[in-house]
């Protein structure tokens, strides 16, 4: 079955390989593979980033074959298998960093972002180093000093990488690709490609001779892409423009462009650009975290204005009722049938007054008051909120905890009102899904001092695009409810300086991350 | 002092709420006065009054735990009991750092009104009673004063006489005449009579 998968993805990687290679070998040094641009690098590190690093294999026999494809094997076919080596072992290496430093394979962040040019700048350069002794030590460099060679390897390789390795993740990973296609249906960004492009041929056909001189005007487009669509825009844009960049270099090699000076600039377009979409993402995320809490603020309000207005009619009609049932208990006004009545109407008042106070409770005005709570009273809370949720139905519910769980740090009313609203939401969930139904709650200890809570269902579980919508205030996926349960729990899990995440799966999961007690 | 003497005074900004609770106390047997806000009660106040106050936390102006405030502030002991619709952990807390007698939750349960209400009676008439003998205990002489903290610490009318260098005779003409004025019927209500002159007298 893997072996399948890997000979399948094999089969895909190796003509995309070949391809870019072949697409990009201009300008090289002598013979061999160092040129301005390097696609094809990046192209394999994101596979195995993606896919694992057992595939170095297939990315060795791929490189070697693009060798002999695109090159000849001009080394012969010794140096072709030691550079290819080279190649394949040190972009695996960097794939292998790569997935240590961005566990979900996805640029999130500045930071990540930092991190990705950081190993694609640092690794290049010592792959570079090898690569480049390697032709040296066997004389085949000609007349191009060490240096000169190291520098084109350098920068080709890292441009390479920090313009597709950031276009490879953003089609692999289903939210960004939704955001790919959701930005190309928008007719501004066409206009905004045109005007790339026009901005491109002005800057190789037009008057300043050297494409190098205009090259600044790209700038001006990408603020105004990268303001408008964030890191996805400024991806595309980057890939469009060193696309742009390389067939005009292509088309005027008769003229010697200053291919270096070119790539050199095309590195820092792509640096600027994808930095400027990731603060113009994290900044409309802050904005929509701002929305989301100032709504949850409102429904708090809304809620308590709620309870107190209709506490007040709730008293007077408990006392009237009472004073109705002690008149009836006067000697000549005995009436038992009435009395039941009343004593009905009297429980239904409670009723509501039960009602109210839950929804106050939920939003639980209260400031958090943490303490230390054993793991095992948090997972008894759990069985016991599972049993008055489920009712007959509580069998479906397995807990699991390894053994010696540290203490937590929590507001026990607070959390219970998490779980309650998550082992309700996984009841409404498993009558959806197939059968046999489950609910399975595991408790695991993490690093960091914290304890992770996996709640998995057997229900359908959610879409990559509803698993952030369904923390907004007011979306549900529900008949009923007004979808503020899952927003409260998110905002209760944050104020514990936890967390509350859904995973996009065929099978409902809910991550509850708690803080544990300093002091264990 | 009869519980009917004793008064349950509503302060609260809600009509029916007001309405509904002075006429289930009413049914209950219980002396009821309502007011719409402290601002009213204040008004209408006497230092005579006794019972107890129910007071809603939030009303149109002073809030019931400030009424209470000023009400100390006046030297009234009335006992308080905060009512809200807005049940808030903080409230309660202030409420009862401010010596509420209770702190109930709109809507409430009457067994729990009931309860409360119980509570600051049972206060009330304690501290009546206590005002009540202490004004008693205004009545008596010096002389008869000394012979009532005698008899409380257990002395005997020969051994009142020999403290006091008077004739045991005289010793018993006092207690006669002591017991008339407090209206006790027997040395025990003496001694508790006694008892409560030792406490500085709360005020009349």
């Amino acid at each position: 079955m893997s072996l399948l998968r890997t000979l399948r993805d094999t089969l895909v990687f190796a003509p995309c390989y070949i391809a870019l290679d072949w697409a990009s070998y201009i300008d090289p040094v002598g013979p061999f593979n160092i040129t301005p641009w390097n696609p094809q690098h990046g192209l394999a590190i994101v596979w195995m980033m993606l896919g694992g690093l057992q595939h170095v294999g297939a990315v060795l026999g791929t490189v070697v074959l693009a060798e002999a494809v695109v090159r000849g094997l001009p080394g012969g076919a010794v140096i072709a298998m030691l550079t290819s080596v080279t190649l394949a072992g040190g972009y695996a290496a960097m794939a292998s960093v790569l997935r240590t430093l961005l566990p979900d394979r996805g640029l999130r962040s500045a930071r990540h972002l930092t991190l990705l040019a950081g190993v694609a700048l640092a690794g290049t350069a010592l792959v570079g180093t090898a690569f480049v002794g390697l032709l040296r030590g066997a004389n085949l460099l000609g007349a191009t000093p060490v240096p000169e060679a190291l520098l084109r390897f350098w920068l080709g390789d890292a441009v390479g990488i920090l313009v597709t390795a950031p276009l490879l993740l953003a089609v692999a990973d289903a939210e960004r690709r939704a955001g790919l296609l959701a930005l190309a249906r928008r007719p501004e960004t066409l206009l905004q490609a045109a005007v790339l492009a026009a901005t491109l041929w002005l800057i190789f056909y037009g008057p300043g001779g050297d494409p190098a001189r205009l090259f600044y005007l790209l700038f001006v487009p990408l603020i105004w892409i990268a303001a408008r669509g964030g890191m996805n825009a400024a991806v595309a844009a980057t890939a469009l423009v060193q696309i742009g960049v390389v067939l005009g270099i292509r088309r005027e090699a008769g003229a010697a462009p200053p291919v270096l000076e070119l790539q050199a600039l095309v590195a820092a377009f792509t640096l600027t650009g994808l930095y400027l979409g990731m603060m113009v993402d994290e900044r409309e995320r802050a904005a929509q975290r701002l929305r989301q809490t100032l709504r949850l603020a409102a429904a708090g309000e809304t809620a308590g204005a709620i309870a107190h207005e209709v506490n007040q009619p709730l008293t007077a009609l408990a006392n009237y009722g009472q004073s109705a049932l002690m008149l009836l208990e006067r000697p000549g006004l005995r009436d038992p049938a009435l009395a039941e009545i009343i004593g009905k109407m009297l429980q239904e008042s409670r009723r509501a007054a039960e009602v109210v106070r839950r929804l106050r409770d939920f939003f639980h005005s209260g400031t958090t008051r943490l303490e230390p709570l054993p793991a095992g009273e948090l997972l008894a809370a759990v069985r016991r909120i599972g049993r008055q949720v489920l009712g007959p139905e509580s069998e479906v519910l397995r807990v699991r905890a390894e053994s010696g769980l540290p203490d937590l740090y929590v507001d026990r009313t607070q959390i219970e009102v998490v779980i309650r609203n998550l082992i309700a939401n996984a009841h409404e969930a498993i009558h959806q899904g197939a059968p046999p139904s489950a609910i399975e709650v595991q408790a695991q200890r993490q690093d960091d001092g914290h304890l992770r809570l996996v709640f998995a269902d057997s229900g359908p579980g959610l879409s990559a695009e509803m698993r952030e919508r369904v923390f907004e205030p007011f979306v549900s996926g529900k008949a009923s409810g007004l979808g503020l349960g899952l927003a409260i729990s998110r905002a209760i899990a944050e104020a514990h300086g936890g967390s509350l995440s859904a995973r996009a799966a065929a099978h409902g999961e809910f991550h509850l991350v708690l803080p544990c007690s300093q002091n264990p | 002092m009869q519980p009917e003497s004793l008064t349950v005074y509503i302060v609260d900004d809600d009509a029916s709420v007001r309405d509904s609770l002075a006429l289930m106390l009413g049914l209950a047997g219980q002396r009821t006065a309502f007011f719409a806000d402290a601002e009213a009660f204040l008004a209408a106040w006497r230092a005579d009054w006794a019972g107890c106050v129910i007071a809603d936390l939030r009303l149109p102006g002073a809030s019931g735990i400030e009424l209470q405030a000023e009400m100390r502030r006046r030297g009234s002991p009335l006992p308080f009991i905060i009512i809200t619709a807005h049940g808030d952990v903080p409230a309660a807390r202030a409420a009862f750092r401010a010596d509420a007698v209770d702190f109930l939750e709109k809507p409430f349960d009457h067994e729990q009104l009931r309860a409360a209400i119980g509570n600051a009676f049972s206060k009330e008439n304690l501290r009546l009673r206590r005002a009540a003998d202490a004004g008693r205990l205004g009545l008596l002489t010096a002389r008869e004063r000394e012979v009532l903290a005698a008899a409380a610490r257990g002395l005997h009318a020969k051994e009142i006489a020999r403290e006091l260098g008077i004739s045991a005779r005289t010793v018993e003409v006092h207690k006669t005449r002591i017991m008339a004025k407090l209206g006790a019927r027997n040395v025990a209500e003496l001694v508790r009579f006694a008892l409560a002159a030792e406490p500085p007298p709360p005020a009349k």
